[in-house]
């Protein structure tokens, strides 16, 4: 049992957030957020499983005005692992990998990942190069983590030990309306 | 006789039409556009582990207000084809995939065939429109009719790199 749940840390990130990107992956990340937080520099990710914070790493590239945060899943990011080389050697400093790390594949039935076994995400990060990777595993540890991230230059991971458990969040299909509002708000700001 | 030029047109024609970050995993043909790419001062290229993270970081470049080239051999397609389908197509995302082919004519390695042979038929099955100039000429005349319709469409588009355009890789 983790003192920490997905909503939870999901409550305390969105709390403090102003003009933030946060990229969520799809399935959990993104319905807690959609419920929680909803706002439109939020960008829902719907399909490419794995793809959480390549995607972050575009928008980061892209607009290096504009801190963003993506929340990954243990999961997915394990699908993407290389992404954390490429991330490392771009270095952009407005870039903030956050995973919700449950150790299981939830959406499917809470089959293990390899962080449940031996992987820890945020040691391979660190052999990647990314020299600010924490991992966090109390509300404190939470706390402290996101006052880094949000006044900090990174690039940071930050891997959250957090409880198992689906969201009840209702599932929002637009596809296509989700990240066009996103490019439109982005583009604005 | 191969006009070596052809891998200046090509990326004179990504360039004029506005693209300037290329994330790539290199093959020996589109090298020859990564080296003319790698020394523009205006141009981006960023070496990814696998292609499939180079159209998720090419979709968020896009949702930040840039215009993105993917540059791979053919097997590349095969190693982003589910981002590309729940991702690109189902969102409206456009990119633009920039392929050598592989296991087509006067090639040497038996392993290329298989994908070689399944490149056009799978970017239709996606429903991707594509183009395979087979001459600098040809591909004066498509490609940038391609790019504009990839960003009109909302949707990926992809230039096939045939042997009978570069030469191909002789072993």
């Amino acid at each position: 049992m983790s003192p920490l749940t997905r909503a939870g840390a999901t409550r305390c990130l969105a709390s403090r957030l102003t003009n933030e990107v946060v990229v969520s992956n799809l399935g959990q990340a993104s319905l807690d957020l959609l419920a929680i937080a909803d706002r439109p520099l939020n960008c829902y990710t719907f399909g490419a499983m794995g793809q959480c914070s390549s995607i972050g790493l575009g928008i980061a590239i892209g607009r290096p005005d504009v801190r963003v945060i993506c929340l990954d899943g243990d999961g997915s990011l394990l699908m993407n692992l290389g992404s954390l080389c490429t991330i490392a050697a771009e270095a952009p400093r407005n870039y903030v990998l956050m995973v919700w790390d449950n150790e299981v594949h939830q959406t499917t039935g809470g089959q293990p990942t390899a962080t449940a076994r031996r992987a820890s995400l945020v040691a391979i990060a660190r052999g990647a190069g990314i020299e600010k990777g924490l991992e966090v595993r109390t509300p404190d540890e939470l706390e402290r983590a996101v006052d880094r991230i949000l006044a900090e230059d990174g690039p940071f991971v930050v891997v959250v030990k957090v409880d198992r458990g689906s969201t009840t969040a209702a599932f929002d299909p637009d596809v296509i309306g989700q990240p066009a509002r996103f490019r439109k708000a982005l583009a604005a700001l | 006789m191969t006009d070596q030029s052809w891998a200046k047109h090509v990326a004179d024609v990504l360039r004029r039409n506005d693209i300037r970050l290329y994330p790539t995993v290199p093959d020996f043909i589109v090298s020859h556009v990564l080296d003319e790419l790698g020394a523009d001062p205006e141009c981006r290229v960023i070496t990814t582990t696998r292609e499939e993270e180079a159209v998720g970081l090419l979709s968020g470049a896009w949702l930040a207000g840039h215009r993105g080239a993917l540059l791979m051999q053919n097997s590349g397609l095969g190693n982003c084809t589910n981002a590309l389908a729940s991702l690109n197509v189902a969102s409206l995302v456009p990119l633009v995939l920039v392929m050598s082919q592989r296991g087509d004519l006067g090639e040497f390695n038996p392993a290329q065939v298989p994908m070689g042979r399944a490149l056009t038929r799978l970017l239709e099955a996606l429903g991707i429109r594509w183009i395979r100039p087979t001459s600098i000429a040809e591909l004066e005349q498509q490609a940038d009719g391609l790019i504009k319709l990839c960003y009109v469409s909302g949707q990926p588009v992809a230039i096939v790199l045939p042997t009978e355009l570069t030469g191909g890789k002789k072993g």
